[in-house]
């Protein structure tokens, strides 16, 4: 098989038993602990999970945006067929923002409140060489703007970030992070800081962009609602682990691990408002101090005594994982 | 920021102004000591001539008539005849200020060229050698009195190396036409760079010696609000952009750290126009603060009036100045 067959039937992102590690006083504190996850070419991946499970320090991790002293190993990295733990500084430094862009939970804050607007958006430009002059960047910066929905971005533009109004600022933020058309869109939490009016606009605006610009992306949300209906397949974190993984509807109509069926047992249902809201007893394993058998042993209403194992990430079908001892068995009960 | 904002800004320094006067005068009055007396010496003056003098210094009247005078004066821009050099203060004045100022911006310069990159790289580099080092030694630029260090800078390139003059601002055969009253300027507008050296190795040593306690508190501020700019969620957005790491710290932190660093340099900066009248002393610098330690053994009471008004004009102003600088660091500062 040649090199570029072989990178055709890879997927865009290809993550391998990544790890991610932060040394504390008297330890350290795993906060992604093996994750094996793959996004492939113009799709989108939901990954949902508590906060703290290690959803965004996984993805932080692939664009070695892990701040000191934390420490990232993994045994396969790979983005668009080229292996990511091969890469000097600078060549990972030219994938940001370039071919992999992240947007954050609250733009208010990820936009630099002392810069205008043009001067952050143009700088993505001008940084991986996508427009040679300020004047062809400014132009750039301008059609990103009206992408995205901002009126009049030919005068808006050289406003400050809080000059805008908080959908518009997610906007600026969804746009900064486009400017050079990446392959893969990381939007990290990109509802969580907007009213609920505002959140539908913003996950359309994405789910527009992914079609219009043929990118990848990957939905970090605790919202299964924001999953079933935006996202082709999912993953679910829990304490620095993936614990399932497949197609979404498959996922969400049959859940195969105990925690999902939780997290979906515990959102309000609009068909059967009777329903009680069951909530997950317990709490989630203290990361400096994670059990060597499954880590949801404690709160899991179907645990046995033989779940006091290390449980892998398995396939229990094609194209669906599960990391759960009893996962044949439960599943159809 | 609107012309209106900042003409309401500048009216606010009357009320000010008026409060330093009366402060500055009453402490006069109840200052011990008769500047008449201290004029006379032990010449045997009769008591006619003394009441003479007294009355041509106007202070045979009342302290009430005598604040209204100075004030009526000063509105004028008339501050009175120096008692003891017997010119107009305000002459006097202009004549010792340019000294002080230059010697103030250019240790302002220093300072902030030392503070800055030192206080970046050592957040930054946090706990590194380099910050270590550069945090003991903010600790003892700030701990140790600045007088002190400058004499030990003369015992040491002066005296001991002999490579720097420890006194005065320029030496007799390097003076040139005064144009600005800043030798460093007027130096090269004459067309003299050997002048001009000779006017900077001059002020180079009292200029550190005011500048490296200012450093210290200036480097530790930098410090400390660039470790927390550098946790900010705008930073690692930045980063995530693909920008280099300079640009990421020299423009998108550097920005916001500077601000508490502004606020600190301009109050920095006012205690220097006044407060350096130690370190004027000890290099023998003809400035604004020799003048008035002068003045106040003389009792020459128009010229500490003058000269401490002086001090809260250029205090408050200075202030005004940091806050239009935040309005240009941050743009979400409206006055």
């Amino acid at each position: 098989m040649t090199a570029s067959a072989e990178a055709a039937r890879e997927p865009l992102l290809l993550i391998e038993g990544l790890t991610t590690t932060f040394p504390v006083r008297g330890g350290t504190v795993t906060a992604v602990d093996g994750v094996d996850l793959v996004v492939h070419e113009g799709e989108c991946l939901g990954v949902v999970g508590e906060s703290g499970s290690g959803k965004s320090v996984t993805f932080l991790s692939v664009l070695g945006l892990v701040r000191h002293p934390g420490r990232v190993t993994a045994r396969r990295l790979r983005f668009a067929g080229r292996d990511l733990a091969a890469l000097d500084e600078a060549s990972r430094r030219d994938l940001r923002g370039r071919d992999i862009a992240i947007t954050m939970q609250d733009a208010l804050t990820a936009l630099n409140p002392a810069f205008t607007v043009a001067t952050q958006i143009t700088e993505v430009l001008l940084a991986h060489g996508r427009a040679r002059s300020r004047a062809e960047a400014r132009r750039a910066a301008i059609d990103i703007m009206r992408l995205v929905g901002i009126p009049a971005p030919e005068t808006r533009i050289d406003d400050y970030p809080h000059q805008f109004s908080g959908g518009m600022r997610q906007r600026i933020m969804i746009a900064t992070a486009l400017a050079c058309r990446p392959k893969l869109l990381v939007a990290d939490e990109p509802t969580t800081a907007l009213d609920v009016t505002i959140q539908a606009q913003v996950l359309d605006l994405i789910g527009d962009l992914r079609r219009e610009l043929g990118m990848s992306v990957v939905l970090i949300t605790h919202d299964l609602g924001v999953v079933a209906e935006n996202t082709d397949r999912v993953a679910v974190f829990y304490a620095g682990q993936v614990v399932e993984q497949g197609l979404t509807r498959e996922v969400i109509d049959r859940p195969a691990h105990p925690y999902t069926r939780g997290l979906l047992a515990s959102m309000p249902s609009f068909d059967d408002l009777d329903r009680p809201i069951r909530a997950i007893p317990g709490q989630v394993p203290d990361p400096a101090r994670l059990p060597a058998h499954c880590r949801f042993y404690d709160r899991c209403a179907e645990a046995r005594e033989s779940c006091r194992v290390p449980v892998d990430l398995r396939e229990i079908e094609p194209g669906r994982l599960v990391r759960c001892a009893r996962a044949g068995e439960v599943a159809d009960v | 920021m609107s012309l209106s904002r900042l003409l309401e800004r500048l009216l606010g320094l009357i009320p000010v102004l008026l409060g330093v006067s009366v402060i500055v005068f009453l402490m006069i009055s109840l200052t011990p000591g008769d500047p008449v007396e201290i004029m006379l010496g032990d010449s045997r003056a009769t008591p006619e001539q003394i009441a003479a003098l007294r009355h041509d210094m106007g202070l045979d009247r009342s302290a009430m008539e005598r604040f209204l005078v100075f004030l009526w004066n000063a509105v004028h821009g008339d501050f009175g005849l120096s008692f003891f050099h017997r010119r107009p203060v305000i002459d006097v004045l202009a004549e010792r200020l340019p000294a002080t100022i230059e010697l103030t911006l250019v240790s302002l310069v220093l300072a902030l060229v030392i503070a800055i990159p030192l206080g970046v790289v050592a957040a930054v580099r946090k706990n590194s050698w380099i910050d270590r080092i550069a945090t003991v030694g903010s600790l003892l630029g700030v701990s140790l009195p600045g007088f002190w260090f400058g004499i030990l800078l003369i015992l040491f390139f002066g005296v001991h190396l002999g490579w720097l003059p420890i006194s005065g601002r320029i030496g007799y055969s390097s003076e040139v036409h005064s144009v600005t009253g800043f030798l460093l300027v007027d130096t090269l507008i004459a067309g003299r760079p050997a002048s001009f050296l000779d006017a900077a190795a001059h002020i180079l040593m009292p200029a550190l010696t005011l500048a490296l306690p200012m450093a210290a508190i200036l480097m530790r501020v930098t410090r400390s609000s660039m470790l927390e700019v550098l946790r900010a969620d705008y930073v690692l957005f930045a980063e995530a952009k693909g920008l280099t790491r300079a640009r990421v710290i020299g423009r998108h932190a550097l920005k916001n750290a500077l601000i508490p660093t502004v606020t600190v340099a301009a109050l920095e900066t006012g205690s220097l126009l006044g407060g350096n009248m130690i370190v004027e002393t000890v290099f023998g610098w003809p400035g604004i603060g020799r003048l008035v330690v002068e003045a106040i053994f003389n009792r020459n009471f128009p010229l500490v009036q003058a000269s401490v008004l002086l001090y809260a004009v250029t205090y408050v102003l200075l202030n005004f100045v940091a806050d239009l600088l935040y309005v240009l660091l941050n743009p979400r500062v409206r006055l």
